[in-house]
């Protein structure tokens, strides 16, 4: 919108020079353009200037400087303003603006109070603030540790008035030392004329290290920078300059950028805040450690999983091992059994052979077919002939034990009627009962009487309970019942007998078991005889169990499920 | 005409046993202690029935029964397995061998010869439908 033409001459010391022949084209240029011929005349403003470097400074050259210098000369050349710099100390150039004398201040902190006597712009030029500095050796935390110090201020500065405010409130006795330029602030310090100097952070971090002073953590006063016009004049530079600080703050690498890189990055863009060095230094410590530590435990985890690992290894070995050893152990037992079953049919064929001659020529004699016995050796053949028989049973017993325990029994189902068969067994024991007196009985609760199993298991499983239900029945009745569910067929023999102590139950199905020793005398038998009923049935598929109670009787019952069931 | 029964029988007792109930019974009892001089006898003699022990030394009663079957003029004795051999398969490997019954010991003085006259009867003990031939003795 405006002509670019024109280069305005921003050095404080000498006067806009006018190229006539310049002005005369872009005259033109403006009038071809039809623009108001009143901005051709270019606007001059006086702007005040102080010592403050990077913001505002005069330089070697005895040229004003510095970001707000820079940052004008931007704008005025966009707006055609033709600036004129006045130099002084903070504390004049604030006077002379409020006498009317200056048309704009830069590097003014806003405040309310000011902006009573002051007009601003609206868009911050720096963000500042403000940071107390101090002699090495002498430490100042706190702003409560600022009694009896002296303190250099910059007169009629943001600083002094803040500083004032704080200490009153704190009731600090605290002695002022007003300079004029920050640099005189340090010098203060320097020359022992005061502890304390406060300045703005950018001529701060600027300058410290060069006059020997450090920062203390006392930071105060974040504070906005602008230009500041006497109140309510200039307000068209105001909104110029807010206008062009909006479009350059939107464009990278615009003058505003440049200026604020060229007057921080070389002694302030690289200089960090000592806390924050601090805490630089410990996020770097505390990053090696880390990385360190991450390495360490790398290397236990590492070290641990290789642990872990060989441990594993071990013990899989030994799992190993233990199962080999296991499977041979088992071998051994197999080889073992199969090796006692052996070993029991053959003995029991061995016994056979003998018992063979003694059964049998007892056998003959008593039946006096060698000649005439007397009563006396009858008695004594009789007693031959039944412990021959008696030791005859316990070979049989263990026999079948053996083959069972060798998976060398095998069923031999057929078909059968199952009457016939239990009434023949009742028959078989009958005269054992008689001779005890005993009433023996049988019931049959079932319709079919044609069963399919293996009729000589199942007479061998009956005919043992009935004869140890007789053997343990002193007086009282030995009962049969007979029934068949469904599929299945269930014997129970029911006897008024000694009974079966409740301790002795759950072993009564083992082999070997014959209820109190004691008993085997007075009731012969192998203890073997349920051990087989009870093999035989799981054979068979069924169960066998039994109810006792002592002294008044006990019930065997037997369940054996018909598999393949024939009706004839 | 008394009838020749030939026993083959390792054990003297029970040879004894069995020569005395026979003998009571009416037979000619010839015995032999081991199968060879068993094989050799039944064929000199021509029993009408041969009482074979099982377990016997040098060859055992099956091999006796094979190779008596193989004998043309005595094949068809009836050769009856009298053995304390008790475990599951003894009844059917010595019927398989060509045996035409078994009795197993200890044997029952009471019913002992009855139980062989009924094997020797029957001839071959289970096959169905073959002729029931009397005995040549």
């Amino acid at each position: 919108m405006q002509s670019k033409a024109r280069k305005n001459c921003v050095r404080a010391s000498i006067p806009a020079r006018m190229n006539i022949i310049a002005f005369w084209h872009i005259l033109l240029l403006a009038l071809a353009m039809q623009i108001f011929p009143m901005l051709l005349i270019s606007r001059q403003v006086k702007v005040g200037i102080t010592q403050n470097p990077p913001k505002t400074l005069i330089n070697s050259s005895g040229e004003a400087d510095g970001i707000f210098v820079d940052i004008l000369n931007a704008i005025a050349e966009e707006e055609g303003w033709e600036i004129h710099y006045i130099p002084g100390t903070w504390e004049e150039t604030y006077l002379r603006l409020q006498k009317g004398e200056l048309d704009l201040m830069p590097d003014m902190a806003y405040s309310e109070e000011r902006s009573r006597a002051f007009s601003f712009h609206k868009i911050p030029v720096l963000s500042s603030w403000s940071q107390v500095y101090t002699r090495k050796g002498l430490e100042v935390h706190a702003i409560t540790e600022f009694a009896d110090k002296r303190i250099a201020v910059l007169e009629k500065s943001i600083q002094q008035s803040t500083l004032e405010t704080m200490v009153t409130g704190f009731n600090l006795p605290v002695q002022f030392v007003p300079v004029a330029s920050f640099d005189a602030a340090f010098q203060a310090v320097v020359d022992n004329k005061a502890d304390l100097a406060i300045t703005n952070y950018f001529f701060g971090r600027m300058n410290a290290r060069k006059y020997g002073l450090m920062d203390t953590a006392i930071v105060m006063e974040p504070s906005s920078l602008f230009y500041a016009s006497l109140k309510g004049r200039n307000l068209d530079l105001l909104r110029a300059i807010d206008i062009q600080l909006d479009k350059m703050m939107h464009t990278p690498l615009s003058a505003y950028y440049q200026s604020i890189r060229k007057w921080t990055s070389q002694d302030i863009g690289y200089r960090l805040p000592q806390n924050l060095k601090i805490l630089l230094i410990l996020v770097g410590a505390l990053l090696v450690f880390t990385v360190a530590a991450t390495f360490i435990f790398k290397h236990q985890v590492a070290l641990r999983t290789r642990e872990l690992q060989e441990s594993n290894i071990e013990m899989e070995h030994r799992i190993m091992r233990r199962t080999a050893e296991l499977a041979d152990a088992m071998q051994r037992a197999q080889e073992a059994d199969t090796l006692k079953s052996a070993f029991l049919a053959t003995m029991s064929h061995e016994l056979r052979t003998p018992l063979n001659s003694i059964i049998g020529f007892t056998g003959l004699m008593l039946n006096e077919l060698p000649g005439k016995i007397n009563g006396e050796q009858r008695k004594q053949l009789g007693i031959v002939q039944a412990s021959s028989r008696h030791l005859l049973d316990l070979i049989n017993d263990i026999l079948d034990i053996s083959k069972i325990e060798a998976g060398q029994l095998d069923l031999h189902s057929e078909s059968f009627n199952l009457r016939e068969s239990l009434d023949k067994l009742i028959k078989v024991v009958t005269p054992q009962a008689t001779k005890k007196g005993l009433e023996i009985s049988v019931v049959y609760a079932m319709q079919q009487q044609e069963i399919y199993l293996d009729k000589r298991r199942l007479e061998q499983i009956v005919l043992n309970l009935l004869s140890n239900a007789i053997k343990f029945t002193e007086n009282g009745s030995v009962k049969l019942l007979v029934g068949r569910f469904g599929n299945e067929i269930k014997i129970q023999v029911i006897d008024t007998g000694i009974g079966i102590p409740e301790a002795e139950l759950p072993h009564l199905f083992k082999p070997f078991r014959q209820v109190d020793t004691g008993l085997t005398r007075k009731y012969d038998g192998s203890g073997l005889g349920l051990s087989i009923c009870y093999q035989l049935t799981k054979l068979m598929g069924g169960e066998i169990w039994v109810d006792s109670k002592e002294d008044v009787g006990s019930i065997f019952s037997v369940k054996l499920p018909l598999n393949q069931e024939v009706i004839l | 005409m008394i009838k020749k029964l030939l026993i083959i029988e390792d054990n003297p007792e029970n040879m004894y046993l069995m020569r005395y109930m026979l003998t009571i019974s009416g037979y000619e009892v010839h015995s032999a202690e081991n199968g060879p001089l068993g094989i050799q006898m039944a064929r000199e003699i021509c029993p009408c029935a041969i009482l074979l022990d099982i377990q016997l030394p040098e060859m055992d009663g099956y091999e006796v029964t094979r190779a008596l079957k193989n004998i043309q003029e005595i094949s068809h004795v009836p050769i009856i397995a009298v053995t304390s051999y008790a475990m599951v398969g003894d009844k059917e490997k010595a019927l398989a061998s060509g045996a035409s019954g078994y009795i197993e010991k200890p044997i029952n003085p009471d019913t002992f010869v009855e139980e062989m006259e009924y094997y020797i009867s029957k001839k071959r003990y289970p096959v169905e439908g073959e002729p029931d031939e009397s005995s040549d003795c």
